[in-house]
């Protein structure tokens, strides 16, 4: 190991702003004949420390969160991970010699130490577009984080952001269906849309299933939802799953008038087999089908392209990311797995609900709802949306919130997730004193009289419990809803935040 | 300002009051924008007060009633009737009596057809622009032709006062044109007459008004006389008022329009002197003593 | 049976000034809104008919809700609803739609079933009502 990577760097603690800012300055690239003599050399001399750098309009941008081992150069480690993720390997070889070498390489062109994160440090790195294969996920995630991920000299690494050029974006499908068309297609225009995932999980037959779904869509709801794990298992084969749904589907939708819909998932072992089971769901009249995300980026593209032919709309379950996206400091943002499911195709996907049970701080998780539903996302430190990103008329995503919500919270739900998202209360429809279609019903008053009251310009985050209450007096489900889940909330402290916070500024 | 806002009382401090809705300063850009006019300024300030009285008389519950807002601005052009629309939406919207508070100016054009069926559609898209706001009619006179017995005219009469009547909440309309047609018009149309609560005359400006009018319009545009132009201009709006077609200070503002190209041309003419900022400011009784307006008065 | 299409299906009836205060929520926000009117609640009839064009550049409700009170005059026993358009790159679509108006009785309507092979069912979803012709319909 080249001997200077050995010298231990001061703390950030006590660089000053001066030294922080000068971290960036020197290019160390080797030029010449000597960059190509046999043995090992640092990276940031091979040309993967490039500080002058001026990313190009089509480059790709990734933002890495890098923990280098002690007493490793933080220049010299985020050289690396620009090194092992594109071009290099451990020692100097003469074939770069054939190739246009330097156009290869990816470029770390910034290293910042992370504000209050003694030892880490984000290193931005660009990477030219002729290093990745138009339209493949699997090819950019292959390369981006690859092999780079276990090398030693790091002690973790993380993958926060990435630039995608429009030039790649276009380059892909896009969501099969988007929030408009999707709206359009159910006939629901200007609320969330409300769902519910069937509980229990496991062991419900499929006439029993089809129950609930029935239950829950008369009762008011828009959706039901298999959950990631309800495949084809032996108390319930998926073809007695979806014969009985879709008979539940089509009698609640002649009891209301509505479009309705259940996420039939067809995740199974084998491409052969989901098609089948998404092939069937269509003949079925099905609107929606549902995948999870552990199918693979590969089998996810498949499933957008099927779902952009047959006029379906595809739901993607996150099964499985929070292995990789949980921890600050190792693994891959949320945030990344959101672009890359947009590039992909999918239409729903979960993506946080601030005040439910599962993880999600509410800066971040905006961050999430942004790259799903917007044509373009400016820089937001604060989210921790570290790029400029244009969609380029990629259909929008719809973010799905579910995960230990009620009625209760309904004005605070609207106000952190907006209008274009799908609340899905599992607990909070079937956990309902009254039954199933009495929760359905409550959490489609609540909605309903949210949306009125916030239309109608009342501050409905203050007033929420007010009106609330005042819905609840001519629907007795609500009512009880309200009664039952007054005091659940979860307020664990988040492992995941953004590491900018806005300081206010003193207008002069 | 939204009158349901406004919680009911007893008490009212006046000043409070008149501070609190802000009417006085659109009053002082009126005074501000539009030089004479002294009877019409003097009508808008009556008409604020009434107003203003009647808001607080709806607060402490002495009446319910939306009062009749409708208006007719009689008076030659360029007499300043489109502006004191404007500042009259402005008012009527800080009091309360108009929601929003914009004005949407129309012709006959925009409210009659040219077919069967054509006109109520027409007329009814022109009111449901206007609501919550000031519809100004100019020209209304033209509405109808009684000379013409297959006029649609008469179909778009018949809905304005209909909404002139039962919408009286939601929209105010101000018809405006010459004194005498408007006489006229209104002696044919009885149903105008009654539904009309404010007749407002725009008296035709002094010519030392004009000459004000003038010098603030140079003034807004960074232009200003020198002493023998102003002195030829007085000359000129002398000679000018008694021609055809002088519609008072648009007349004014086509006769500065050409005294600025004509000062332009001169200053171009020479293309060897050094310009400062006085020499592309000023008019010179040349630009002004071109004008085609002394030839006629010579002859 | 209450046909439970649009926005606010699940509340009492909109009176005319909670339906005023939804239309300028519209208008603020800069959509045109039409008045569409049908006696064929189908679930999947998207067109209804239109009570004229959408109307653009309104700056307040009372133009949106005088034409509804004529649509009442003449259609007051069907189905009518409100439609806000977006026209924003992007989205360009309806935004937000709400049933305004009722007919007295709602039939709602029959499920058939046209049975397969493989115990696969066809479903047809029919209005009770349109066993009459158009226009006469809810009586």
């Amino acid at each position: 190991m080249p001997h200077d990577l050995l010298i231990p760097t001061v703390p950030t603690s006590r660089r000053t702003q001066h030294e922080e800012t000068s971290m960036n300055q020197h290019s160390m690239t080797i030029r010449g004949k000597e960059r190509y003599k046999s043995g090992v050399m640092e990276y940031k001399k091979m040309g993967y420390w490039e500080p002058d750098y001026v990313p190009k309009d089509t480059d790709i941008i990734a933002l890495f969160r890098v923990t280098p081992q002690d007493g490793v150069d933080p220049i010299e480690a985020a050289a690396a991970v620009a090194g092992e993720s594109s071009t290099a390997t451990w020692t100097v070889v003469w074939t770069d010699r054939l190739t246009a070498a330097e156009k290869y390489r990816a470029k770390c062109y910034r290293v910042d130490p992370v504000p209050n994160s003694p030892g880490q440090y984000f290193a931005y790195i660009a990477y030219d577009l002729d290093l990745f294969e138009n339209g493949s996920i699997a090819n950019l995630s292959a390369s981006i984080i690859g092999n780079v991920f276990g090398f030693k000299p790091l002690k973790a690494l993380r993958l926060e952001d990435m630039r995608l050029p429009v030039a790649y974006v276009k380059t892909f499908q896009g969501p099969a269906t988007g929030i408009v068309v999707e709206r359009e297609r159910m006939d629901k225009f200007g609320r969330p849309l409300l769902g519910a995932t069937v509980k229990p999980k496991l062991g419900l037959s499929g006439r029993n299933y089809g129950r609930v779904v029935y239950e829950a869509l008369k009762g008011g709801l828009d959706f039901t939802k298999d959950d990631e794990n309800i495949n084809s298992q032996p108390f319930m084969h998926w073809r007695e799953r979806f014969l009985y749904c879709m008979e539940a589907v089509n009698k609640a939708q002649a009891a209301s008038g509505e479009i309705k819909g259940t996420y039939l998932n067809v995740t199974a072992g084998t491409m052969e087999d989901m098609y089948e089971r998404a092939e069937f769901a269509k003949e079925l009249g099905s609107v929606i089908i549902m995948i999870d995300l552990v199918i693979g980026y590969t089998a996810i593209q498949s499933m957008a392209k099927w779902a952009r032919r047959n006029d379906m709309i595809l739901h993607l379950h996150r099964a499985g990311h929070s292995t990789y996206t949980r921890q600050r400091s190792h693994g891959v943002s949320f945030r990344v797995i959101a672009k890359w499911m947009r590039l992909a195709g999918v239409d729903h996907i979960h993506a946080g609900t601030v005040v439910g049970k599962l993880e999600g701080d509410p800066a971040t998780t905006r961050g999430y709802y942004d790259i799903c539903r917007e044509d373009y996302n400016p820089v937001r430190l604060e989210h921790g949306v570290f790029f400029d990103q244009n969609w380029a008329s990629l259909n929008r995503m719809m973010p799905v919130a579910s995960g230990g919500i009620h009625a209760g919270q309904m004005h605070q739900l609207l106000d952190h997730l907006g209008e274009d998202v799908i609340l899905q209360f599992g607990g909070g429809t079937i956990g309902h004193p009254m039954g199933i279609q009495a929760g359905a019903t409550a959490n489609r008053v609540a909605l309903e009289a949210m949306i009125l009251a916030r239309n109608e310009g009342r501050d409905y985050l203050r007033e929420g419990p007010e009106i609330l209450a005042k819905a609840a007096e001519t629907c007795t489900p609500l009512k009880s809803a309200l009664e039952v889940w007054k005091n659940v909330t979860f307020n664990y402290e988040s492992t995941d935040m953004p590491d900018y916070v806005p300081t206010p500024s003193v207008a002069m | 300002m939204d009158l349901d806002a406004s919680p009911m009382t007893d008490r009212v401090n006046l000043r409070e009051e008149l501070e609190a809705v802000g009417i006085e300063e659109i009053l002082t850009q009126l005074d501000r924008e539009l030089i004479g006019l002294k009877p019409v300024k003097t009508r808008i300030r009556e008409i604020a007060s009434l107003l203003l009285i009647e808001r607080i008389r709806k607060r402490m519950n002495l009446t319910t009633d939306t009062p009749t807002l409708h208006m007719s601005f009689t008076g030659n052009p360029g007499t300043g009737k489109t502006t004191v629309a404007l500042r009259i939406a402005g008012i009527l919207h800080r009091l309360g009596f108009a929601r929003r508070g914009h004005v949407v100016s129309v012709t006959r054009d925009e409210l009659v057809g040219q077919y069967i069926g054509h006109t109520a559609p027409k007329t009814k898209e022109v009111l449901k622009k206007a609501m919550g706001g000031v519809l100004f009619i100019d020209e209304a006179y033209y509405l109808n032709r009684p000379d013409n017995e297959r006029d649609y005219g008469q179909e778009a009469i018949e809905i304005l006062l209909q909404v002139m009547e039962s919408q009286r909440e939601d929209l105010v309309v101000i018809l405006a044109g010459y004194g005498d047609r408007m006489e006229k018009f209104f002696a044919s149309n009885p149903g105008f007459r009654s539904r009309i609560a404010h007749h407002i005359d725009f008296p035709d400006y002094s010519n030392d008004e004009l000459l004000a009018i003038a010098e603030l319009m140079l003034h807004d545009m960074n232009y200003k006389f020198s002493d023998e132009a102003r002195e030829a201009f007085t000359r000129y709006i002398a000679a000018r008022v008694t021609q055809p077609l002088f519609s008072n200070a648009r007349s004014i503002r086509n006769a500065l329009d050409r005294m600025r190209l004509r000062q332009a041309n001169r200053l171009v003419a020479d293309l060897d002197r050094m310009l400062d900022a006085d020499d592309v400011m000023s008019l010179q009784a040349s630009d002004v003593l071109a004008s085609r307006v002394f030839l006629k008065d010579k002859s | 049976m209450r046909v439970t299409q649009g926005c606010f299906s699940f509340l009492p009836d909109l009176t005319d000034e909670q339906i005023t205060r939804q239309v300028q929520y519209c208008l603020e926000k800069g959509w045109a809104v039409n008045i569409e009117f049908t006696d064929d609640p189908h679930p999947r009839n998207s067109f209804w008919e239109m009570w004229g064009l959408p109307m653009f550049d309104l700056r307040d409700a009372a133009g949106v809700m005088m034409e509804l009170a004529q649509c009442r005059k003449v259609y007051g026993n069907s189905y009518i609803r409100m439609s806000a358009f977006d026209n924003s790159h992007g989205w360009e679509s309806v935004r937000l739609s709400f049933i305004v108006n009722r007919p007295k009785d709602e039939p709602g309507f029959r499920l058939e079933r046209h049975e397969m092979a493989g115990r696969n069912i066809r479903y047809t979803t029919k209005s009770y009502a349109v066993d009459r012709p158009e226009g006469g319909r809810y009586g």
